[in-house]
């Protein structure tokens, strides 16, 4: 009796986290095909704001801008992580505590303060202009140490042990990071970039300190903010949803079906 | 030894203060099966890991076919190695796997699949190439690795404990057809294991290794009936342990004082009377008899093994013995009996060490 009371409480909580989690993401799917956002009901769907964002052409410079800093940044990010990750892990290098503590700590720098510093930095030491190529190398702070955290986390599980046995049947380091590691391991190298790509794409505060009046997504829609939402806004919001969990589906798709493999034992 | 293929010397490895191998020479001839075998923790792995190039010893020589590769990488010491827990690659078919070693050589497709069908017809996979690892069983997980390490007809076969995760019936299987691969392809296998039963049935010579120190090198017949080290005494076959007092040494044989009954034994580390003294006798070195012998006691159990019988005796001065000998209708549970053995058949040493 108050087993099954029990477990319809937790159903009831369930659903409610649920709801509270993704419904101002479905609210705002919904609002990007109404003709007002200021009180939708009922509703009375339209596909002008779709049509508006087709047309504005500063929200497709920002999307480009985003998608060339996240892109950067992950690759960036993804790479100096993967390197670092084996460096602990397989070679159990010196000081590795210290080397992963000092790899995570931009985690608990503000954003706000990335930004400002590596500006100042640039700029008066460095002698260089604030562009996309800046905004980058400042996001690629922080996001190196999320893309290590992740891969730390994964590769822990790796058997460096296979590496060896590569190398014992005649391959050369490079080789075994080819043949054996890579292919076993890129799965997690991909997360890794995934996070890194994200964290990028949608930051505001490092992207606007580098970058001044260029556009970004986060930094338009951050100006939108001020000057009036205009409804293009909810429709690329929604835009972006969609893609992120299509991307997200056919990731679990491929998985489920064994074209990629999670684990790294046979 | 004018075939030697691989030598040790004065091999030395430290872990911060654990020593993993210490001051180890060893040579293996050209067609020999050796024989690692120490309890857990030993320094075999270790040992292996440095013949393979995996670790670099701190001090001492190692030389593979005349040429010193002390400090030569693991993918320039062109040697086969079967690993403990297989390492196979999951994300490679059987096929794959096997023919790695060969790829890495650059090898031709065609020498690349003659090589791999010799091979599986060798280990008996034939069927199985295109299955991944996680598609096989144990033996058959075992079998490829065995078959990886073959394939490239290295000059050289390291295995570690390769049969320690297969069951016992598996494992007896194995044990013959390891020793018929490396007769077959006349190169010398390096063979690690703590299974004493799986070294003696299957090496030419052994080593026996405790705490990173060679404990006796040699042919495993010797080893088993003449140790020279007391840790080789106790440790090969299931010895009876007998703790007295030397009350004479008459050139090699020793006369030992145990709970009052003389017990004679081959006299090692200088043994002397007055000495406390620890003696081995193996339990199939005994005699057992109903009419006659040197000391009396009565038969308290009897397990029955098949090809023979483990008999335990309680000697008339309270002390057990282990007898192993064939069953015998006679020799039942609470039967009057004798024991005797050679003083050739046991071993003292100082005590204490
Ligand atoms: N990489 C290592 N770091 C520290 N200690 C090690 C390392 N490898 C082995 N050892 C130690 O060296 C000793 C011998 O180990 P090992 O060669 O694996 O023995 P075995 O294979 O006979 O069980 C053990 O005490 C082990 O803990
Ligand atoms: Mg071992």
């Amino acid at each position: 009796m108050f087993r099954n009371l029990s477990i319809t409480l937790q159903i009831v909580m369930l659903v409610a986290l649920y709801i509270f989690l993704y419904m101002p993401i479905l609210y705002i799917v919904y609002v990007s095909m109404q003709t007002t956002a200021i009180w939708p009901f009922p509703p009375d769907f339209t596909g002008e704001h779709y049509v508006n964002l087709w047309h504005a052409t500063d929200y497709h410079t920002g999307f480009r801008n985003s998608l060339i800093i996240g892109i950067g940044t992950g690759m960036i990010s993804s790479v100096i992580a993967t390197m670092a990750v084996i460096g602990i892990l397989k070679y159990r290098v010196k000081g590795s505590k210290l080397i992963a503590g000092l790899f995570l700590s931009p985690l608990f720098i503000a954003h706000i303060l990335i930004g400002i510093s590596s500006l100042m930095f640039n700029k008066t030491l460095l002698g260089l202009p604030g562009n996309l190529f800046s905004a980058i190398i400042a996001n690629a702070t922080y996001a190196t140490a999320f893309a290590f955290l992740v891969l730390l986390a994964q590769l822990a599980r790796y058997d460096w042990r296979l590496d060896e046995a590569a190398m014992v049947f005649g391959a050369t380091p490079r080789r075994t990071f080819r043949e054996i590691t890579l292919p076993l391991v890129w799965p997690a190298i991909f997360g890794a970039f995934i996070v890194s790509f994200l964290l990028a794409f949608n930051n505001l505060e490092i992207s606007f300190y580098n970058l001044g009046a260029t556009p970004t997504l986060p930094t338009l829609a951050w100006g939108s903010l001020r000057h009036g939402i205009s409804q293009e806004l909810y429709a690329l919001a929604a835009l972006i949803n969609a893609a992120v969990f299509s991307f997200l589906g056919l990731l679990y798709i491929l998985i489920r079906s064994g074209v990629i493999r999670m684990d790294f034992k046979d | 030894m004018s075939d030697t293929v691989l030598t040790l010397e004065h091999v030395s490895k430290n872990f911060g203060a654990i020593t993993a191998a210490d001051d180890i020479n060893i040579e293996v001839g050209q067609t020999e099966f050796f024989a690692l075998l120490g309890p857990s923790g030993s320094g075999k792995t270790t040992m292996l890991r440095m013949i393979a190039g995996l670790e670099t010893p701190d001090t001492g020589r190692i030389v593979i076919g005349g040429t010193d590769v002390t400090r030569l990488p693991p993918y320039k010491r062109g040697i086969g190695m079967v690993f403990q827990d297989f390492l196979l690659f999951p994300h490679k078919t059987v096929a794959e796997n096997i023919t790695f070693p060969l790829k890495m050589q650059r090898s031709s497709d065609t020498e690349k699949a003659e090589h791999l069908q010799w091979v599986v017809n060798l280990v008996h996979l034939e069927g199985l190439e295109d299955r991944y690892p996680h598609q096989l069983s144990g033996g058959q997980k075992q079998r490829v690795a065995l078959a990886r390490g073959l394939v490239s007809r290295p000059s050289l076969l390291l295995l570690d404990e390769p049969l320690a995760n297969l069951d016992r019936e598996l494992r007896k299987e194995m044990e013959v057809e390891i020793r018929r691969f490396q007769l077959e392809l006349g190169i010398p296998f390096v063979y690690v294991t703590h299974n004493q039963e799986e070294a003696l049935t299957m090496s030419d010579r052994m080593a026996i290794m405790r705490d990173g120190k060679m404990e006796q090198v040699g042919e495993k017949f010797s080893l088993y009936h003449n140790p020279t080290s007391q840790f080789v005494a106790s440790f090969l076959g299931s010895p009876n342990v007998f703790s007295g007092r030397v009350s004479a040494v008459d050139g090699e044989i020793a006369t030992l004082d145990w709970h009052g009954h003389a017990i004679q034994a081959r006299a090692h580390g200088g043994l002397k009377p007055g000495d406390a003294a620890t003696c081995y006798v193996k339990s199939e070195k005994i005699a057992i008899e109903t009419d006659a012998g040197e000391m009396s006691g009565e038969i308290r159990d009897v397990i029955f093994k098949g090809q023979y019988a483990d008999f335990l005796v309680l000697l008339d001065n309270g002390e057990e013995v282990t007898v192993s000998s064939s069953h015998r209708g006679q020799l039942v549970k609470g039967a009057k009996t004798h024991i005797i053995w050679k003083p050739e058949n046991a071993d003292g040493f100082p005590a204490g060490e």
